[in-house]
């Protein structure tokens, strides 16, 4: 069997990752980008995290800085821990044991993300002879199996092939099966599905949540696709200038988006402008220079995070839907007939 | 199959028009009675001075039209027969020539060719690994100074340091010394050639390696725990060696030419320093059986990286 219980001696009740306030900042000729600026959640055994926001929000250099994968270049600030270990700041020779052992990562490009030179089956047993001190055969069996985990037909001929030998989905699934090849306890998926055909996307989708349920891990799941989360995560952070600013279970947050039922030609609402300048974020809410709600008080004090009617809903606006000022400023947008993709209209 | 085949024909056809520009350039550009008499070619006043000429035509068939005269040294050539040398008699052949100093050339080039791959490949792991650090400062900037220094330059020095002042190395090479000690006396010219071409490979090494390790594959090994060493050796070494070999086989010829200076220098007969006496005479079967030795090797060092290529990357395999 490949699936090797490493599992943590973690405590009931400890959470298996805990973030505090973390802060990653990257020095650069231009000056400090705080490319994430605050983080604070917690993720339970077994549980999945979707991290949405658009380009730039962050949630990329978010999910590397949890893992301790970026350059010597960013700064990290703020408390990460890992089954109750404070993880963040260990230099990456203390993190390598953890690498591909306890947490691992899927990217966003299989095409580039596994090494072209390097046989299928090797790629897949160097964690197990890394990590679990394999010899060859057992390793190869193991990756053999773990192919068949991930559904790769004729799994034994794929170990000696090449990765330019396989389509991009099945390289994704060969990334999968490496990234579980340890038995890991978190699992990190970067935009799993960006680089994949619309048909490919839920299958790979499918297979980590199946993973996920099979082996109790955690699973991190990061993307600009809320249709991907949609179905695949139990909670749904939301990812902006580098700040979290909505977090809720995935039911409350997917009421906003687009439906099939929605009359067909209408035309999609899109946010104008770009995200915000990381080095010199703007005052107050960052969101404010492009929120078409956004009120004097919003260009001058920054919301925190406030419980909604739910309480596992937490938000970072001062006039969110429902208010009395949004509802004005709601009913002077539709009076004007404004589109909300003219960029002018702004600024 | 086909495509091996290919590269033969085009080797082939390398070789014979290279063979062609150069003999007729050579018989164009000189006269190649002056070249085998001397001032006596143009002694036409007495009988004795014509048979002289005469004899000389008829010896090296000058009088046949120049392409009968190609195909004749060309049969010639192919069967291991280069002709016969214009000046010093005639003696030795232009083949026993060759078999004499070709080894030492070889061995120099070998030898230089082999420091300077062991050098590189360590040297440009280092400092791809320490990009932009003070250490990797240091290193380019000496680089560049033994790619900037002319080889003859590099040369006196060298034999100054190790061979006058320190002592280390001997100072003249002698044929007559059993092959040990004659290995030896190599050394310290074939660094002279090393250091160079060292420098030119761990440049070029150190910035495909630099671009390797930005690829994601190489944060995939890191995500599976691998350590930096072996990132490096195992995942990103292998795919930066292109270029590297390219101008390793592009570069065997450039070390050809510094041979020639490092042989003055170290007073070592091989073939450089043949074929410099050679154009200084016009021996033109000399220079002749030199450009085609020299074409010939860089012909064969081209094929050999192809085939290096394909062992590297399954991906040329297939294609």
């Amino acid at each position: 069997m490949t699936a090797i219980d490493l599992s943590l001696r973690v405590e009931p009740g400890t959470p298996l990752l805990e973030l505090e306030n973390l802060r990653t900042h990257f020095k650069t000729e231009r000056g400090l980008v705080r490319a994430v600026d605050g983080v604070t959640f917690t993720l339970n055994r077994g549980e999945s995290l979707g991290i949405v926001g658009e380009s730039g929000s962050g949630k990329t250099v978010l999910s590397r800085s949890i893992m301790g994968l970026l350059p010597s270049t960013a700064v990290n600030h703020g408390v990460v821990k890992f089954a109750g270990r404070d993880i963040l700041g260990l230099s990456s020779k203390e993190m390598r044991h953890l690498w591909g052992a306890e947490m691992s990562m899927v990217f966003q490009n299989p095409l580039n993300s596994l090494n072209p030179l390097m046989k299928i089956g090797k790629q897949i047993t160097e964690p197990l002879k890394l990590h679990l001190n394999m010899d060859k055969i057992d390793a190869r069996d193991t990756a053999l199996q773990l192919l068949r985990d991930v559904r790769i037909p004729e799994a034994e001929r794929r170990l000696d092939q090449y990765p330019h030998e396989l389509s991009g989905g099945m390289r994704q699934r060969v990334m999968i099966a490496i990234a579980l090849a340890c038995g890991p306890t978190l699992l990190f998926a970067d935009e799993p599905t960006t680089a994949l055909d619309v048909t490919v996307q839920a299958q790979i989708l499918d297979l980590i949540n199946e993973q996920r349920r099979n082996r109790n891990m955690s699973v991190i799941l990061v993307t600009h696709d809320l249709g991907v989360v949609a179905g695949h995560t139990d909670q749904i952070a939301v990812m902006y200038g580098g700040k979290l600013v909505e977090y809720a279970p995935t039911k409350s947050l997917m009421r906003s988006i687009p439906r099939l039922e929605d009359p067909s030609h209408s035309r999609l609402a899109t946010i104008p402008g770009r995200p915000p300048d990381l080095v010199n974020p703007p005052k107050g809410c960052n969101f404010a220079p492009r929120c078409l709600y956004a009120q004097p008080k919003c260009h001058v004090e920054e919301p925190s995070l406030t419980p909604a009617a739910d309480p596992a809903h937490v938000y970072a606006c001062w006039y969110p839907v429902g208010t009395p000022e949004f509802e004005k400023r709601d009913a002077e947008l539709q009076e004007t007939g404004y589109m909300p993709d003219d960029i002018s209209a702004v600024s | 199959m086909s495509y091996w085949l290919q590269r033969l024909g085009a080797a082939i056809a390398l070789l014979l028009a290279v063979s062609m520009l150069t003999f007729g350039a050579m018989n164009l550009l000189g006269d190649p009675l002056f070249n085998i008499l001397g001032p006596s070619a143009g002694d036409t006043e007495t009988e004795e001075g014509r048979q002289i000429i005469q004899a000389a035509k008829d010896e090296y068939n000058l009088d046949d039209p120049l392409p009968a005269r190609y195909v004749q040294w060309a049969a010639g050539f192919v069967t291991g027969d280069f002709g016969v040398q214009f000046g010093l008699d005639g003696e030795p052949p232009v083949s026993d020539l060759i078999k004499e100093r070709l080894p030492r050339t070889l061995t120099l080039l070998i030898m230089a060719q082999m420091m300077a791959v062991t050098l590189a490949i360590p040297w440009a792991l280092f400092s791809a690994s320490r990009a932009d650090s003070a250490i990797d400062k240091v290193s380019t900037v000496t680089s560049f100074m033994f790619i900037a220094l002319p080889s003859f330059a590099l040369a006196v020095i060298m034999k100054y340091l190790f061979v006058i002042k320190f002592e280390i190395f001997p100072l003249i090479f002698n044929a007559a010394d059993p092959l040990a000690s004659r290995l030896w006396q190599m050394v310290l010219p074939a660094m002279v050639l090393a250091l160079p071409a060292a420098s030119v490979y761990q440049r070029l090494l150190r910035t495909d390696l630099i671009t390797t390790l930005q690829e994601d594959y190489i944060l995939t090994a890191r995500s599976k725990g691998v350590s930096k060493r072996n990132v490096l050796f195992k995942h990103a070494l292998r795919p930066s060696l292109f270029s590297f070999i390219t101008i390793f086989a592009i570069n065997t010829g450039a070390l050809i030419g510094g041979a020639l200076i490092v042989e003055q220098v170290f007073i070592i007969p091989g073939l450089g320093s043949a074929i410099v006496e050679a154009i200084l005479r016009e021996d033109f079967p000399v220079v002749l059986a030199i450009v085609m030795i020299v074409t010939a090797g860089f012909v064969v060092m081209n094929v050999l990286v192809d085939l290096i290529y394909s062992i590297i990357d399954p991906r040329v395999r297939a294609s």
